[in-house]
């Protein structure tokens, strides 16, 4: 059967934690007649949602994998890709936004725009995804759409526009009345699955006139045929909808939809909107880098006579080996074909070929263009790009930040051992941010990630899925070393006494470089190195950058410049070279006034403003800057800047300051000095630990 | 040039000779003019003066967006780095902002009290050492008798230098013979220094109205420049 691809839909469901997103997924699956009873996250019945398949998400009731699904609505196939909602796993959400091509903002009718929810739509924003919002939860008390639509407006600075109205609120919450259709709309039966449209109520009539003219007047900003209908006076719903469709497709619309999934209420209509006004593969523009043609950009074309590119997202160990999910760019990749991997320079061949729907899935011959499907048993790491025909082209590269936190880990017996091995392979193929190596003087595994949260959810996963029981140590932060002033050297090399020499010198300065890590000046004139020798130089300095001595981290922020040196005809060599700029960086290093950096965070914190003072403390208390506090009325939120150092465990703290009503989410923001006393203490420290390492 | 010759001279040290040395601790100050004249501006650079002084400042602000503020901010930071020809003006930057904080109140209708409130909660639990507060957007004659004694105690106490803007109505505001603007006549004995914000020709001039003790309208050959914003010399 030949797909049509301007009925295919990639969209993600993207969400604040407890804004109800699973529950609203698990309704969408339900009304696709996919799944055939509803169940609830926290698992009264103990069967929990279905789009979390991973035990640990069950318990905390969140989820963390982005899983695919495909679903089909009213002849329309859209597949479902669930994105986490916690900061801690950004690069989860990013990879699952570079696949989709519109999303669902969900927002929780009481609390509203959260702070996690700015972060989640700064990445949409970044990618381009066009986005429908739906306001969750109405139901609830304190519920107020409203509002939410206006937040969406200040502090997300969407154009965002009620295409649908509440009939009632809280717990006379009962349906929606449709602004374009000008109807009301009622979900009756035991699941809702009963569709009653009627006239809208006699006492939101008025109402309803208002924000319908509203809505033409916002909308027809996207279409001069409405516009000029409005004139005449025969605007048809189809008008509407073209125009909402366009708005929303070039990023300055965000229609808002309401509901309550929980209760059965506006899925459906969500589900509309979402087939209405989210694009279809073909209608976003998908860039790759061409490999041969030093990465230049390529755009790709979504049709099925291309050659194959697909991109390689998301990696999940299921009960018959490796999944990998992809999404196809362009060409149909077929059942028994042959692919190439461009990051492994592998060929492999399709095997399997499936559509997954949650835990379930179903085997396919082809995946089409625009589609999201998986591929059983092929040896990859996410972010792969699959290619046929000779191209060899890789998506976009996404920007992997650097580990800000690492964490020692012991397994406490052998079974252990060999299983911890098995998950760690398995985690750092799946998630580039999280990394693991051996240190080779303590000989302990160390793993390292985006924050304290992060590397938790990794343990348990280790603990629960590989029955891998650890022990870990004390969270250590990535600090880093760097030179606050300039500092001249000179340095000999010199070993002529007995076999083969070394002879090699070198002259210069190192000083503070603002932006990179590292720079490496030539200004010798006249050849007082040899020009051979000078690569070697380059090395040995680069070299000295590994480990700094104040505490043994790496050095950044380093421009070496050589203007001065001496070499001898027969006894200089590249490793003289080498070892005289090591030696000379060791020493220059020493009067360059060496600091000591951390990882500074920007720490979101919103809670009651009965609690502002506690809040404002607990940042003090921590070496941060308050750099802004915002009241609005009943709710504050505090932006600052804090040492990742000073956060651990400070989600605990938060939780009984403010028994339990304020939240935070934090990301990298930049390096940092360390202060004074700090300093000492870190130096002490490494000191201390050198020690005894020399003497064992 | 140099921070601390950036201190030493410049058009703000103009601006406090000319209301005796500074509105000064425990003191009350307004700038007053028309809406859009460039009264955020000159608070936004009294405010970056006290910071390149070490002092600690709150700016509090009824914006729809903190961005906005800290825009305001970066701009004059920029603007004064460039015309002065600061050196180390990043490392400045980055260690004066440390002693800055926003705090912006968006719901409508917030009392006086309620910021008071607000800002005990920075001073005290945030340990955050206010010299200074800029108060940017409040209309002070909202402000009942009782309520502004009680700000009054408490800037005394906390020894803080408090400084308001407030916006007059309409687009020609009337000003009585003393140059006080009519709808801060009732409020002036409660001030302890009014400046106030006019066109002249093509440019926008300070004048103070009143200088602590002395109520004698006097230019203080200071203007907003347009293009920068900044307040310099009038020449």
């Amino acid at each position: 059967m030949k797909t049509d691809i301007s009925k295919m839909r990639n969209i993600g469901i993207s969400a604040h934690i407890d804004s109800g997103k699973t529950t609203l997924t698990e309704r969408i699956l339900f009304y696709c007649k996919r799944i055939h009873s509803i169940h609830e996250v926290r698992g009264k019945d103990g069967v929990g949602a279905t789009m979390d398949s991973m035990e640990l998400e069950k318990e905390r009731g969140i989820t963390i994998a982005s899983a695919a699904t495909s679903v089909n609505w009213k002849g329309y196939d859209i597949n479902i890709i669930d994105t986490p909602g916690h900061v801690d796993f950004t690069i989860e959400v990013e990879r699952a936004l570079r696949v989709l091509d519109g999303a669902v903002l969900v927002l929780c009718s009481v609390a509203g725009v959260q702070s996690q929810s700015i972060t989640v739509d700064r990445q949409m924003k970044r990618y381009n995804v066009p986005r429908i919002a739906f306001v969750n939860k109405c139901d609830r008390t304190g519920a107020d759409p409203v509002k939410v639509k206006n937040q969406l407006i200040e502090k997300l600075g969407h154009n965002a526009v009620m295409i649908q109205l509440p009939i009632g609120l809280e717990d006379k919450h009962e349906g929606i009345i449709d602004l374009v259709t000008m109807k009301a709309v009622y979900f009756r039966g035991p699941d809702g699955e009963d569709i009653e449209i009627t006239e809208i109520p006699e006492n939101l009539l008025e109402d309803a006139k208002e924000k319908h003219e509203e809505m033409l007047d916002a909308v027809s900003m996207f279409s001069d045929e409405l516009m000029e209908a409005m004139m005449e006076e025969n605007v048809t719903e189809d008008l509407i909808h073209d125009a909402i469709r366009k708005g929303t497709l070039s990023q300055e619309l965000t229609p808002v939809c309401l509901g309550s999934a929980y209760k059965n209420k506006g899925v459906q209509t969500l589900l509309d909107a979402t087939t209405r006004y989210l694009p279809d593969p073909t209608e976003i523009k998908n860039i790759a880098l061409d490999l041969d043609n030093n990465e230049k950009e390529v755009l790709l074309e979504s049709t099925e006579d291309k050659p194959n590119v697909a991109l390689a997202f998301k990696l999940e160990d299921g009960q018959y080996g490796q999944l990998t999910y992809i999404r196809v760019y362009q060409g149909i990749i077929k059942k028994g074909s042959e692919l190439y991997n461009t990051r492994s320079r592998r060929k492999f061949k399709v095997g399997r070929l499936i559509k997954m729907h949650s835990d379930h899935m179903e085997d396919i011959t082809e995946a089409n263009h625009g589609d999201i499907a998986a591929l059983f048993g092929v040896d990859c790491a996410s972010g792969d790009t699959f290619v046929q025909n000779g191209l060899n082209y890789s998506m976009t590269s996404m920007f992997v930040p650097a580990p800000v936190i690492s964490l020692s880990i012991e397994p406490k017996d052998k079974k252990s051992a060999d299983n911890m091995a098995k998950a760690l392979n398995r985690f750092s193929k799946e998630d580039p941010t999280f990394r693991t190596f051996v240190d080779p003087e303590s000989n302990q595994t160390i793993i390292q990630g985006m924050g304290e949260l992060h590397l938790e959810v990794y343990v348990e996963r280790m603990k629960r899925e590989y029955a891998a029981e650890v022990e870990i140590g004390k969270p250590q932060v990535a600090y880093r070393e760097a030179i606050s002033t300039m500092a001249e050297f000179n340095y000999t090399h010199k070993k002529q006494s007995g076999g083969s020499g070394q002879y090699g010198r070198v002259a210069g300065f190192i000083e503070p470089l603002h932006e990179g890590d590292y720079e490496f000046v030539n200004k010798i004139k006249g050849g007082s190195i040899p020009t051979e020798y000078i690569p070697a130089c380059d090395k040995g300095f680069k070299s000295s950058l590994a480990k700094g001595t104040l505490i043994g981290f790496p050095i950044v922020g380093v421009k070496v410049t050589i203007n001065d040196g001496q070499s001898h005809s027969v006894d200089s060599s590249d490793m003289a070279f080498q070892i005289a700029a090591a030696g000379a960086f060791k020493d220059a290093y020493k009067r360059a006034k060496p600091i000591i950096l951390e990882p500074i965070m920007k720490v979101a914190i919103e809670g009651p403003t009965e609690f502002q003072g506690n809040i404002f403390g607990s940042i003090n208390q921590r070496r941060g800057i308050i750099i802004s506090s915002a009241d609005e009325g009943t709710f504050s939120s505090v932006d600052a800047e804090v040492p990742l150092s000073e956060m651990f465990g400070f989600s605990t703290t938060l939780r009984s300051l403010t028994q339990g009503k304020a939240e935070f989410s934090m990301e990298f923001l930049k390096y940092g000095k360390v202060p004074k006393g700090i300093s000492e203490e870190l130096i002490a420290d490494y000191e201390e630990k050198q020690k005894k390492n020399a003497g064992k | 040039m140099v921070r601390s010759e950036l201190n030493k001279r410049g058009p703000l040290r103009v601006f406090e000779n000319s209301i005796h040395g500074g509105l000064g601790k425990g003191h009350i100050g307004v700038l007053a003019s028309k809406k859009g004249v460039g009264k955020t501006a000159c608070l936004v650079h009294i405010a970056t003066d006290k910071l390149f002084r070490d002092r600690h400042v709150i700016h509090v602000s009824f914006s729809q967006k903190v961005d906005h503020i800290i825009n305001w901010y970066e701009d004059i930071f920029k603007e004064i780095a460039k015309k002065r020809n600061l050196e180390n003006a990043v490392d400045i930057h980055d260690e004066i902002i440390k002693n800055r904080v926003i705090m912006n109140f968006n719901s409508q209708g917030t009392t006086i009290n309620q910021v008071v409130r607000s800002l005990k909660a920075m001073m005290t639990d945030g340990n955050f050492k206010a010299d200074s507060i800029i108060v940017d957007g409040y209309n002070i004659s909202d402000i009942s008798q009782d309520d502004f004694n009680k700000l009054k105690t408490f800037i005394k106490k906390e020894n803080i230098e408090l400084w308001f803007s407030v916006s007059l109505v309409g687009e020609n505001p009337v000003f009585n013979k003393m140059g006080i603007p009519e709808d801060l006549e009732n409020r002036i004995d409660d001030l302890d220094v009014l400046i106030t914000l006019k066109y002249e020709g093509n440019h926008v001039s300070l004048q103070v109205i009143k200088d602590h003790d002395v109520l004698e309208p006097k230019d203080m050959t200071l203007k907003l420049d347009p293009k920068t914003m900044l307040i310099v010399r009038n020449q």
